[in-house]
């Protein structure tokens, strides 16, 4: 499905339906509490954080009366409070995911821009990591809802390039973010290499791993029949071969038993496993598997 | 079961060479295609099947057949595939309507012309439903006015539509064509219908007609009919004014008639005579007619008859202004025999010291006299001083003599001389482009100048040489004048005639470069000539103008020509329209079920294993997404 670039990854109603969601993490990160992190949450504190309406019940010590005797309008000032965990989200961006019939690069970020939405939500702070070959700069969302539109701008911006390699991206981001958190990689898994081992390690160094596996359905089915000269998006290696329904059902078949392969690492590091393919429309797979790993509730 | 727009041997050529096209293509499309895809990871399983390197052999004959069979059906459709038989299911007629100047003659009931139509109308729909009719309208060329079609009110609109012309009708060739058009379609027990009255201008010569294939319309012809066969009018030679008119009449009844011929100029009557003729007869007499004035000849038959059109013509006389002349000369007398012993010049003599550059008139004459300014019209110089020549004068000579004329040019046509003795004549240079009308040993003696105004120089008085003696000397005169203005002395001949193919005898040999042909607006008509005849054709009634070197012929085709010769039908022709026509083999058209199946099949073969996809071989893929789409099966698997 051609996609215009400029057309904004996610429509207003979704983000609407999106607030009443909750980036949830089932493991507990000892150590972390203390302020280690950029993550702010209302409450009572020192630092002030924010302005917002003031509502029946609110602690009048926290009206602000200058703004009351200027403006005639209750305002209540916010502080910031105790961090929170913090939450990673590493998002393939490398060239096998710029294919099919329905984007899986877009579609890979929709999921991205949805998840940091729903974090922006709950002032929660999430570091984008767009990675290919090496780990590229983070992107910092955080300070609410409002703040979505520059988290919804730099992924609109990110173009797919390079090969995957799973296994530098994690040794890289092992090394720049030692403090454990919530980890959600949003990617096809296609490396050259073995990505089951980068991510166990991963999972091994205190993260907690969401795994949100994107395939198009050419992925899984190739459609193609007859006397087919493949290349590799990404390494642009080649290959001959006489495709028939026998070799589509083994091809099916090995994709199935590889992607059970990332489930059972997910689920042996206490980690969730969530597959989607792109034929998906992206409001149902937030709302429905995602909901159902309980990566969100 | 027959094809009715196709042979049975075209319809397999063409269903092979798709067909074969369509498995070209097939197998052509299952050739090596290039894919980029996101790892090869899987595919490596993929490949330890044993593969296949059957590129050529058809992997989804289904998709094939269905093509195939898809095509089948259409080119079918295509071809018109009708139950029955050909002969007996499918009927073809041709109806040709007479539409001769003639059929505008009045009947019993109304004209011709409308009888013929009744009987074409009753004859259409005499036709059952199924058989198809074109119809033809017949004059001077048959013109299709419908094409071969099962619409009736097509062909009865286009015969309520046609309206008798102003030529002949060509039977001949309506017939011909009728039978080509019948010899192309696809029916072969139709009929050749005509309807009219059958006179027509082809002679014997019309084609073999089956007569089992022939019907025969026939419209009554009246009995009485007297008409102008031929208009003419031509100056009358040696007198200026003067017209010829030649009239001829016939009666085609089978009676005979006294009857009154009548004409009229400009409303006043100018000529009568009383004609008895006999059936079949035809008388011609002439009468002159007297007039400088242009205006409108009308020559009436007095009498009623059946065929009103061919009794009136009017012709268009032209203004007979005489050419003028004005001479500047000091002796009168001398020139005054020359210029007005032709009745078509009216000379007018002046002194020199009367001279004005631009006088009322359309040739000067200017004798032993060089004016002080150059002449604005064409002009005539006889012995001018060699001062003011027009023609530089190299010298004089003394007794010369005239030994060359230039007759191949229309200055010297007919000229000739012998043993003419100059005493004392000019000798002129010719320069580019000038003319040397007649020469000496010593050069040019006249000489002619074709720029305008053209000029001619004598180099000699020739009345006061030994040439007033000679016969040349009016003819040289004559010749120059009708060069310096041709328009004036053009010959004017008016005939009046029938439209439709003419053909004119000319005076003498012209190159068709010489000869223009123009109808009344001034358009080109086409013409050929061969020998002296010259042929043109105008479709309809008006006026052609001939024009040749020599004068302009006016055919005034106005007169309907109503040919001798009468249309006999075969023996065993049919004859009226029929009650009832023979039970055609039921036919039934299976076209459009025909169609409706291909295009299910295309549809069938174009669901399963066509695109959006590349080609046919993705129907499994297709069938797969459709089911993970419904049944979310890889989001099961992998959750």
């Amino acid at each position: 499905m051609a996609v215009s670039r400029s057309e904004p990854l996610i429509d207003r109603v979704f983000l609407e339906k999106l607030e009443r969601l909750t980036i949830r993490w089932q493991r507990s990160f000892p150590g972390i509490v203390g302020g280690h992190n950029r993550s702010r949450f209302p409450g009572p504190g020192q630092e002030f954080l924010d302005h917002r309406h003031f509502h029946h019940g609110d602690d009048l010590r926290a009206v602000n009366w200058r703004a009351y005797l200027r403006l005639e309008k209750l305002f209540l000032k916010m502080f910031q409070v105790e961090p929170r965990v913090p939450v990673r989200l590493l998002l393939d961006a490398s060239r096998s995911m710029d294919l099919g019939q329905y984007n899986k690069f877009r579609y890979a970020r929709q999921i991205a821009a949805a998840v940091s939405y729903v974090g922006l939500v709950r002032l929660d702070t999430i570091h984008i990591h767009p990675f290919s070959t090496v780990l590229e700069e983070a992107h910092v969302c955080s300070g609410g809802r409002h703040r979505f539109a520059r988290t919804a701008e730099f992924l609109g911006r990110l173009q797919a390039h390079g090969e995957t390699d799973f296994y530098g991206v994690a040794r890289q981001f092992a090394a720049n973010s030692p403090q454990r958190g919530l980890l959600i990689v949003i990617s096809d898994f296609l490396d050259q290499g073995d990505c089951e081992r980068p991510l166990q390690y991963l999972a091994d160094s205190g993260h907690e791993l969401l795994l949100i596996h994107v395939w198009s359905e050419e992925d899984r089915v190739p459609p193609w029949t007859g006397e087919l000269e493949l290349s590799d998006a990404e390494t642009g290696d080649r290959l001959e071969l006489a495709f028939d329904d026998d070799a589509r059902a083994a091809y099916t078949e090995a994709f199935d038993a590889w992607a059970r392969r990332l489930q059972e690492l997910a689920a042996r590091k206490d980690g969730r496993y969530v597959g989607l393919c792109t034929s998906m429309p992206v409001e149902e797979a937030v709302f429905g598997p995602l909901i159902r790993a309980r990566g969100v509730e | 079961m027959f094809f009715q727009n196709l042979s049975l041997l075209e319809f397999l050529g063409l269903l092979s060479a798709v067909s074969g096209v369509v498995v070209a293509l097939y197998l052509l499309d299952r050739s090596k295609r290039k894919i980029t895809v996101a790892t090869l990871r899987f595919w490596a399983v993929a490949q330890q099947i044993p593969e296949k390197r059957h590129r050529k052999r058809i992997q989804q004959p289904w998709s094939l057949i269905l093509q195939l069979v898809g095509i089948a059906l259409l080119l079918l459709a295509i071809a018109q595939v009708k139950w029955g038989s050909r002969a007996t299911s499918l009927r073809e007629h041709v109806l040709i309507v007479d539409a001769s100047a003639w059929m505008g003659a009045r009947g019993r009931h109304g004209t011709l012309i409308d009888e013929a139509k009744a009987a074409a109308l009753a004859y259409i729909r005499s036709l059952p439903p199924s058989d198809r009719i074109m119809v033809v309208r017949a004059e001077a060329f048959p013109a299709p006015l419908t094409g071969m079609a099962t619409s009736k009110k097509i062909a009865e609109d286009a015969v309520r539509s046609i309206q008798p012309g102003a030529a002949a009708l060509d039977l001949a060739a309506a017939l011909s064509f009728a039978q080509r058009t019948r010899s192309l379609g696809a029916g072969n027990s139709g009929e050749i219908v005509f309807a009219g009255a059958g006179r027509h201008s082809g002679g014997d010569s019309l084609p073999a007609l089956g007569g089992a294939t022939f019907r025969y319309l026939p419209v009554e012809e009246p009995e009485d009919n007297c008409g102008l066969r031929q208009v003419g009018l031509r100056r009358a030679a040696g007198a200026s004014g003067l017209w010829e008119v030649l009239v001829a009449v016939r009666n085609y009844g089978r009676a005979p008639r006294t009857l009154t011929v009548a004409a009229q100029f400009g409303n006043a009557p100018v000529a009568s005579r009383a004609l008895v003729l006999n059936p079949g007869a035809e008388q011609t007499f002439t009468f002159p007619l007297s007039t400088r004035a242009a205006g409108w000849l009308e020559v009436r038959l007095l009498t009623r008859d059946a065929f009103p059109n061919d009794d009136r013509v009017v012709l268009e006389i032209p203004p007979d202004r005489p050419l003028r002349v004005v001479i500047y000369t000091r002796e009168p007398g001398l020139l005054r025999p020359l210029f007005t012993a032709d009745p078509r010049l009216a000379p007018q003599f002046l002194a020199p010291e009367a001279w004005t550059p631009n006088p009322n008139a359309d040739v000067i004459v200017l004798d032993r006299f060089s004016p002080p300014s150059p002449p604005a019209l064409p002009s005539i110089w006889l012995d001018p001083p060699a001062s003011g020549a027009p023609v530089r004068s190299l010298r004089r000579v003394d007794n010369t003599a005239l030994t060359r004329w230039r007759s191949e040019h229309p200055l010297g046509a007919g000229l000739h001389t012998e043993d003419v003795k100059l005493e004392n004549t000019q000798v002129f240079a010719v320069a580019g482009g000038d003319i040397a009308v007649a020469e000496t040993p010593q050069g040019a003696a006249i000489v002619a100048r074709p720029t305008e105004p053209r000029l001619v120089a004598f180099g000699f008085q020739p009345l006061r040489s030994a040439m007033r003696y000679q016969l040349a000397t009016p003819l040289l005169f004559a010749n120059i004048l009708r060069w310096l203005s041709p328009e004036s002395l053009r010959l004017w001949e008016v005939d009046a005639g029938a439209a439709g193919s003419r053909a004119l005898t000319l005076d003498s040999e012209v190159s068709p470069k010489d000869v223009r042909v123009v109808d009344e607006d001034g358009r080109p008509l086409p013409f050929s000539i061969q020998g002296r005849t010259l042929r043109f054709y105008s479709a309809g009634a008006g006026t052609v103008h001939v024009f040749t070197p020599s004068g302009e012929i006016v055919q005034s085709l106005t007169l309907p020509e109503v040919p001798d010769a009468r249309f006999a039908p075969p023996k065993n022709a049919r004859r009226g329209v029929p009650r009832s026509w023979p039970a055609a083999a039921r036919s039934h058209d299976l076209w459009p079920y025909l169609a409706f199946l291909g295009a299910l099949f295309l549809l069938l073969e174009w669901a399963l294993y066509g695109q959006p996809l590349r080609s046919s071989w993705q129907a499994p893929a297709r069938l797969i997404v459709l089911r993970n789409r419904l049944w979310r099966t890889p989001e099961r698997k992998a959750s």
